[in-house]
């Protein structure tokens, strides 16, 4: 069996990174102020090292941005490294905070070796511009603690692994402080020195655990993992190490993310129409937006302007600390039915989406709706208002002539009317849910020239009801 | 002098704006022959702003749009009705053939999202008719308005009040109507972009109200209702 282990240095420092668009160097330092603990590249060279105190490392770089470390979040932010592996391996265990594990050997026939399937997941970080180290490995251990000291190198051949697997210095193999002050009183450096031990040996003069420990790492006892699974949802934060007041601000790392989510709604061969978009603030409730789609949508384009829309339309409240964006919601892909020969169907289904969503998106999802006949007598019965997204309602209803404005509210006849032209029309109805109509109706012109549907009801009042527009 | 029109004529030495009129302008027809013929045999005009100024609702307004809506639907091409002051009657339009499926209802708060509204239905591709019912406008909005239309292809009609006729407008067509009876409308054009204003048309509303035009008054049941309301 072959893993492989990648070791991320300073991974939040990186997530960080990617949502700023300055240069400034980054550190994770503790609240008490005391120590650098991740130091991120720019910081590095400008000769700020882990263990240094705070102050000396403001001092080096007066424009330093400290970050509190936060366990939850480097959580989180290896999850999301965790997901877009997937797409590159079926069998990953998560090491929290800094590490992930994929198993390598069952990849071989994909990838051509373990070799090529290095050089993938290498490439994939690189985009990402995280800095990492990987490492090859026979044993899950093996990989890791090699991925840890950074000496891991491309190459399957066992000989070269177990090499350097022994040339592991003692304090890089994860023992408890007291044995390895033990071992070291031994005159012992690397693993080598210890695997001549015999194992009798090591378990009387050391503890079983470092006996266990060490066959683990040799392959000599199972070590089991538990393999992660990916949830089926869609979710990336980008939290903000100076908190954000212009939503403009916003879109910039918006964009970024749903590029990330076009990506993966293409692995996964799903569309979304609906986005959750979670705005966190320092002193108040978070403002939640619901970006909805006309349509099935993967496209980043796509969104972020729908988001543009909705954020020109709803200004921020307060200043955003973070931005969370999920998608439950996922729809699979339909192949599309192309109606004629040059495709031109498919873009006006699209044209027509894109437009429905832009003016929902601005005004609302109440302000557009579309009108179907309903089988009813009473005329405000008679159409609903149906929404964008509803099947269409082809059926003809056959219905007498009627006209074509409907007044919202009968508005009480206030003139006699100059002319009668037809009627009465008995409408009765109503009586099986409480909304009894009966009334008559005729057609009728007013001294206005204005042709009105008129009708009496029972209480003898008469009212106009429509408009022959 | 018939000789001299005759030679100058067959000269072409006389510019002849009538002919010139229909060339350059993309038209829709309207579907009433008596419009079109007034519109010197051209229509609504595509990509600018149509007028309809109007007194009240109910004198037959919608009647002059129903040909081209029937026409815009049945080529799977979509209607806006942009702030309508009443609920369109959807068995009613059903009825006259409308296609709903390519019918939307907007409703906009103020005049800044009913411009925006306007301008990305008139862009799109998708979209075949525009009808607004925008209220009082600003000259400005109207000319915003008018370089939205010039940036699609669409018939985009207008209804506004009758008194807004004597504000200056830069649509390409205003209209304003006027009842004559319930079978008819009487039009005046009061401005036509590559032509001249002034004349005025009747067009029939023959199925307005889906009765057989004989059978007016005499078919009203004669009851206690004569006189009644005021």
């Amino acid at each position: 069996m072959l893993w492989l282990y990648v070791h991320f240095p300073h991974l939040l420092l990186d997530h960080l990174r990617a949502h700023r668009s300055d240069d400034a160097p980054l550190v994770v330092a503790g609240s008490n102020g005391a120590l650098v603990e991740q130091a991120c590249p720019q910081a590095q060279a400008q000769g700020i090292t882990p263990g240094m105190r705070l102050k000396t490392a403001i001092s080096l770089a007066p424009e330093l941005v400290p970050v509190e470390p936060d366990p939850e979040q480097a959580d989180r932010v290896l999850e999301q490294q965790a997901r877009w592996l997937y797409r590159y391996a079926a069998r990953i265990t998560l090491y929290p905070p800094d590490g992930l594990l994929a198993e390598a050997s069952s990849l071989e026939r994909l990838y051509g070796s373990a070799a090529a399937f290095w050089r993938s997941v290498a490439q994939a970080l690189d985009e990402r511009r995280l800095t990492y180290q990987i490492a090859l490995g026979k044993t899950p251990l093996a990989a890791r603690l090699c991925a840890r000291q950074g000496t891991g190198e491309r190459t399957t051949s066992e000989p070269h692994l177990n090499a350097l697997v022994a040339a592991l210095p003692l304090h890089a193999l994860e023992l408890d402080a007291t044995t390895e002050k033990r071992l070291q009183r031994l005159g012992l450096s690397t693993l080598r020195e210890v695997q001549q031990l015999p194992p009798a040996e090591v378990a009387r003069r050391l503890t079983p655990e470092t006996l266990a420990h060490i066959q683990r790492l040799q392959g000599e006892r199972p070590d089991p993992q538990t393999p992660w699974e990916p949830p089926h949802l869609f979710r990336e934060q980008v939290d903000f190490v100076r908190e954000v007041e212009q939503s403009q601000g916003l879109l910039f790392p918006l964009q970024r993310i749903l590029e990330e989510l076009e990506t993966d709604l293409r692995w996964r061969q799903e569309d979304t129409d609906t986005l959750s978009l979670m705005l966190r603030h320092p002193n108040q409730p978070p403002t939640r937006l619901r970006i909805r789609t006309a349509g099935p949508e993967h496209r980043a384009g796509a969104f972020l302007e729908l988001i543009r829309l909705r954020l020109d339309q709803q200004p921020l409240s307060a200043p955003v600390r973070s931005l969370v964006l999920v998608v439950r919601r996922f729809l699979s892909r339909q192949a599309g039915t192309p109606t004629d020969l040059l495709g031109d169907g498919e873009d006006r289904a699209e044209a027509w989406q894109t437009l429905v969503s832009r003016l929902q998106a601005r005004l609302g999802d109440q302000a557009l709706h579309r009108l179907s006949p309903q089988a009813d007598h009473r005329p405000e019965r008679a159409w609903a208002a149906t929404g964008m997204r509803s099947g269409t309602t082809t059926d003809r209803l056959v219905s007498p002539p009627r006209p074509l404005w409907l007044l919202r509210q009968p508005r009480p006849l206030s003139h006699a009317p100059t002319d009668w032209f037809s009627g009465p029309e008995r409408i009765s109805g109503g009586w099986w849910d409480g909304e009894r109509v009966l009334r008559d109706y005729y057609i009728a012109r007013l001294d206005t020239g204005q042709l009105a549907w008129v009708f009496r009801d029972v209480r003898d009042g008469w009212f106009i009801h429509g408009w022959y527009g | 002098m018939s000789e001299l029109l005759d030679h100058l004529m067959q000269e072409a030495s006389v510019w002849q704006g009538r002919r010139a009129a229909s060339q350059h302008l993309s038209v829709e027809a309207t579907g009433h022959p008596e419009l079109d013929h007034s519109l010197g045999d051209s229509g609504w005009p595509r990509g600018a702003l149509s007028e309809c100024l109007l007194a009240h609702e109910g004198i037959g307004e919608l009647q002059l749009a129903l040909p081209l809506m029937r026409r815009v639907t049945e080529r799977g091409q979509m209607v806006f009705w942009v702030n309508p002051p009443h609920t369109p009657y959807a068995p009613e339009l059903n009825r006259q053939g409308v296609g709903l499926d390519q019918v939307v209802v907007v409703r906009t708060e103020d005049d800044g999202d009913l411009l925006w509204t306007l301008e990305n239905c008139l862009r799109s591709p998708v979209t075949g008719l525009v009808m607004a019912w925008p209220g009082r406008l600003t000259a400005r909005a109207i000319r915003r308005l008018q370089l939205a239309a010039e940036a699609g292809d669409n018939v985009c009609l207008l209804f506004r009040a009758e008194k807004e006729a004597m504000q200056s407008s830069p649509a390409a067509l205003r209209l304003k109507a006027s009842p004559v009876s319930d079978t008819a409308l009487h039009l005046d054009i009061l401005k036509r972009r590559g032509g001249w204003p002034g004349q005025s048309c009747a067009i029939r509303l023959g199925d307005r109200t889906g009765l057989p035009e004989a059978t007016a008054a005499e078919s009203v049941v004669a009851g206690p209702w004569q006189g009644a309301g005021a």
